[in-house]
């Protein structure tokens, strides 16, 4: 939130092609000091072509991106000694230590932290003299946050950093990602987990096909799109779609995800009236809830279908 | 440099840990000395017995003999009648005969006057023995060649004495010399066409992705890559030999400093075909086999187990384009005096040749992911 200064990444007008497939098509975006900044959507929207752009490992067909006020594709030695890297899904060598590892990214950079600090940091100390390849999932995923952390930097990128964990490592990771933040460090993340980008993210721009759809605070994006809160229930509760729609107060009916929304601005006459035609009907709705609406509720509006199909 | 180390530690540290790769790398080679060793050292220890006739009877043919017969000759000899001799080596007593003819003091004498003259000794040897044969015509062309540098006065001038090969079929006893210089071509070339494998793998699982995302420069990555392979070169080679003289007693008669130029060069031009070849190849498992596919029929096709002399034409010219042909070649001379495939300047040549063009290949094609 503690936007000052000059942005520490901007971007404008970034393409990049494969062959035929626009992966990333004309994106602009800037993300400020100390500012947690989230790209959300599905797999091949573009996200890790972009963040791969911005870490040096690729080059754009056109546009700018650049780092600390540098363009990325001249001054790419530089800026790697300023930033943090964690790529998707990467092993590492599997015969080497945590601690031969740590040890030997630190020695790629001019200055890096004590190797014993940053096991700590990432609470690794219990295996810090296993085998990568003997470490679980979390454990993997905490030693390439740790080394993303070698160089002290002051940018770091994370991509997908909690696909493929269990929920309870997922959680302690993103504890780790909000003591980062609390240090001032600035980081950009890609995720496709919408709660993710909400429990961590300033700020979230939603990708698909390239492009960016939208972009701003988590409140920001809901609230421009949804004034109204969710009321849900099971789809098996065969009601007419159209009197649904005309109950007291909701403003648009929809079907998610085996279940049956309706976005109203004034819930508890919405429930009343529901409930009053279910008990016309002798039918009873299962699984009835209410809540806000969400990242997800913001994605299928964009784009007309979930974030995971 | 610091970083060069560190990476080469590290990756020593991952090769030394995987046992799968320390066995093909350090044991497999070492394994076949020991068995090609047992298979082929006979009973009699490592000298090869040889007939030898002497038609001349002078000071001059005695003093071949001497030399044959010295402590540093692979062979020892038994000494009688052409006849005798032919019998025994139909028997399997002896593996070859040696004949000097009548006349060698003459043509020595004539020589000197300065009209050039020219003997030839008659080498019997068994083409089905080819290990011993090797051994036999290494050690007889060495002890002509020296004979007649002593004699002729300057270069240019052709040589008193030379040997002519005759065939004969004989009973086997052999010996290993020939084939320690060949298990180390053998061994080096694995080594550098192996090294693809960890290379894709790295690329496969994003290791070289992720530290193309360090500022460390790629040419560090590949020069200690280059290091680390070189290192184990150097140990491959010296477990290759000392097993081979330790078990075999073999003898390295030839020039070690050229012998250490051919072990770097053609690890380097092999592992340059590794690099070329991880270019091309995208998984660990198509990595794994198309090694195989390269290095198997290289194995078989090099003249590395039987002589290059004994093959028929059509194998010595699938041969002649194969760079291990070169390596062994260049090993097999520079370290026990073998007869030439081509001269050892070819031999170098052809395997720079390689090293150039495939580290060519490699700085276009090679993808870091």
């Amino acid at each position: 939130m503690t936007q000052s200064g000059e942005p520490v990444i901007a971007v404008a007008d970034l393409f990049k092609c494969y062959g035929d497939v626009k992966a990333v098509d004309g994106v602009s975006f800037q993300v400020g000091r100390g500012e947690v900044f989230g790209m959300l959507g599905p797999n091949g929207a573009g996200k890790t072509t972009t963040i791969e752009i911005l870490e040096g490992l690729r080059e754009p067909d056109s546009g700018t991106a650049t780092v600390f006020g540098m363009d990325i594709s001249k001054h790419a030695p530089s800026i790697k000694q300023r930033i943090g890297v964690q790529l998707q899904s990467v092993s590492l060598y599997p015969r080497l230590t945590v601690t031969e590892l740590l040890d030997l990214f630190g020695s790629f950079y001019n200055h890096h932290l004590p190797t014993k600090q940053l096991i700590d940091a990432v609470d690794l100390g219990e295996r810090a003299g296993a085998r990568s390849m003997d470490l679980s999932g979390g454990q993997q995923q905490r030693l390439s946050i740790a080394l993303a952390l070698i160089n002290d930097p002051e940018l770091i990128f994370l991509d997908e950093p909690t696909t493929g964990l269990d929920p309870q490592a997922r959680r302690s990771l993103w504890d780790l990602v909000k003591g980062l933040q609390a240090q001032g460090k600035s980081i950009m993340l890609t995720t496709h987990y919408m709660e993710e980008a909400a429990e961590l993210c300033d700020r979230v721009a939603i990708m698909d096909h390239g492009h960016i759809l939208e972009m701003g605070t988590v409140a920001e994006l809901i609230g421009r799109r949804f004034k109204e809160r969710a009321v849900f229930f099971d789809t098996s509760l065969k009601l007419p779609a159209e009197q649904l729609g005309k109950l007291d107060g909701v403003t648009r009916a929809a079907v998610e995800d085996g279940q049956t929304v309706l976005y109203s601005s004034e819930v508890a006459g919405t429930i009343g009236a529901l409930l009053a035609l279910a008990d016309s009907l002798s039918v009873e709705p299962h699984n009835l809830g209410i809540r806000q609406a969400t990242l997800e509720d913001v994605f299928l509006d964009l784009t007309g279908r979930a974030l995971r199909d | 440099m610091k970083t060069l180390v560190g990476l080469t530690v590290a990756n020593l540290k991952s090769l030394t840990r995987d046992r799968a790769a320390l066995f093909w790398t350090l044991f497999f080679p070492i394994m076949f000395v020991l068995l090609f060793g047992v298979l082929f050292s006979g009973s009699g220890g490592s000298k090869v017995t040889v007939g030898f006739v002497d038609q001349d009877g002078t000071a001059t043919s005695s003093g071949i003999r001497d030399a044959l017969a010295s402590d540093r000759s692979p062979l020892t000899l038994q000494i009688g009648s052409l006849e005798a001799e032919k019998a025994a080596m139909q028997n399997g007593d002896v593996s070859a005969v040696i004949v000097i003819p009548k006349g060698l003091e003459a043509a020595v004498a004539q020589t000197r006057t300065g009209r050039p003259a020219s003997v030839a000794i008659q080498l019997y040897t068994d083409p089905s023995q080819t290990q011993t044969t090797q051994v036999v015509q290494v050690a007889v062309s060495s002890a002509a060649d020296n004979f007649s540098l002593a004699v002729i006065s300057g270069p240019g001038q052709s040589a008193v004495l030379t040997v002519t090969q005759l065939t004969l079929a004989s009973t086997n006893v052999s010996t290993v010399t020939y084939l320690v210089p060949s298990i180390l071509a053998m061994a080096l070339m694995q080594l550098g066409v192996f090294a693809a494998v960890p290379l894709v793998q790295q690329r496969e699982k994003g290791i070289l992705k992720r530290i193309g995302a360090t500022p460390l420069a790629r040419w560090k990555l590949v020069a200690s890559n280059i290091l680390l392979r070189l290192i184990v070169a150097a140990v491959d080679t010296v477990l290759i030999i000392g097993v081979g003289i330790a078990v075999f007693n073999i003898q390295i008669v030839g020039n070690l400093a050229l012998a250490a130029g051919f072990v770097f060069l053609g690890a380097g031009a092999f592992l340059a075909i590794g690099f070329a070849l991880a270019s091309f190849l995208k998984t660990e498992e198509q990595a794994t086999g198309v090694v195989q596919v390269v290095q198997m029929p290289m194995m078989f096709l090099s003249g590395i187990f039987f002589p290059f002399a004994f093959m028929p034409d059509f194998l010595r010219s699938v041969a002649r384009l194969l760079p291990l042909t070169y390596l062994g070649d260049g090993l097999r001379q520079s370290m026990v005096n073998a007869p030439q495939v081509a001269p050892m300047a070819v031999d170098a040549a052809i395997l720079a040749g390689w090293l150039v063009v495939c580290l060519a290949i490699s700085a276009r094609s090679f993808r870091w992911e």
